[in-house]
């Protein structure tokens, strides 16, 4: 795991959420570029996956390895399966989705730092 | 406003659905990670870690696929387990905190969740409420209550 990755995961996902919940209160689905923007997030989940299995191949890393892969798991299905849900649903609550969706993002990100780093 | 009669998996349904499907990873997640790791030490806390898990499975499809026929009896059964399993779970817990620990979704109503489990159920089986599918001629109040 590496922090500055983790951070900017973070604020991106703070960021769309954030895009989203202004698309709740204008009353507008989901469009295609926030979408865009998700895919954005999973990439980086993607390369902080392949970051942290090196860094565990190394020894690296507190927690308990299957606890920590299993939260990194969650966090690379939940944008996909979330995005797919929402653009399906042509009103606000399609907002709601992603938003919610990059909120447990962020929060599951916060949890692997406490589970990696031991706290 | 929104025309959801018979479909639960629309609208504000959709946000359920997501919710009931995270909360199903979270807990399928923590069940396995406990009856891998720990199951000896407490048997009943781990199984009851694993029907929740359950619960919360069959409530996230059966609300996504629309609570369509059969598919609505299940979602009432599976919400309605949840909500009297959280329910019962958190008050033993706070009673007597060696019965279950900390380790199953539902120990102190929710609160490693946020309470979320607690709060879900209900909204739940508000919206499975409000979606029933009415016909107006055997429901002829109905029509007042949209």
């Amino acid at each position: 795991m590496v922090l500055p990755l983790l951070l900017l995961v973070v604020a991106l996902c703070a960021a769309l959420a954030g895009w989203a919940v202004w698309f709740v209160v204008r009353d507008r689905a989901v469009i295609l570029n926030q979408l865009w923007g998700g895919a954005v997030i999973e990439a980086l989940l993607l390369v902080q996956a392949v970051v942290a299995a090196v860094a565990g191949a190394r020894g690296e890393g507190e927690g308990d390895p299957l606890l920590f892969w299993g939260y990194l798991a969650t966090t690379l299905v939940i944008l996909p399966v979330a995005a797919a849900w929402a653009f399906a649903e042509r009103t606000r609550w399609s907002s709601v989705v992603l938003a919610v969706a990059c909120l447990t993002v962020a929060f599951l990100e916060w949890r692997m730092w406490q589970i990696w780093t031991g706290a | 406003m929104e025309q959801h009669s018979g479909r639960t998996g629309r609208g504000l349904g959709r946000v359920l659905v997501t919710v009931y499907g995270i909360l199903a990873f979270a807990a399928t997640g923590r069940s396995t990670f406990v009856l891998v790791t720990k199951f000896s030490e407490a048997p009943v806390a781990y199984s009851l870690s694993t029907l929740a898990a359950l619960v919360y499975i069959l409530a996230t499809v059966a609300l996504a696929l629309g609570g369509r026929g059969s598919w609505r009896a299940v979602a009432w059964a599976a919400v309605s387990v949840e909500a009297v399993g959280v329910v019962t779970v958190g008050t033993l817990s706070l009673l007597d905190p060696a019965a279950f620990g900390e380790s199953t979704v539902w120990s102190r109503y929710g609160q490693g969740y946020g309470f979320v489990p607690l709060v879900l159920p209900f909204v739940g089986l508000w919206w499975l409420w409000r979606t029933r599918p009415r016909s107006a001629d055997a429901f002829p109040d109905a029509k007042e209550a949209v």
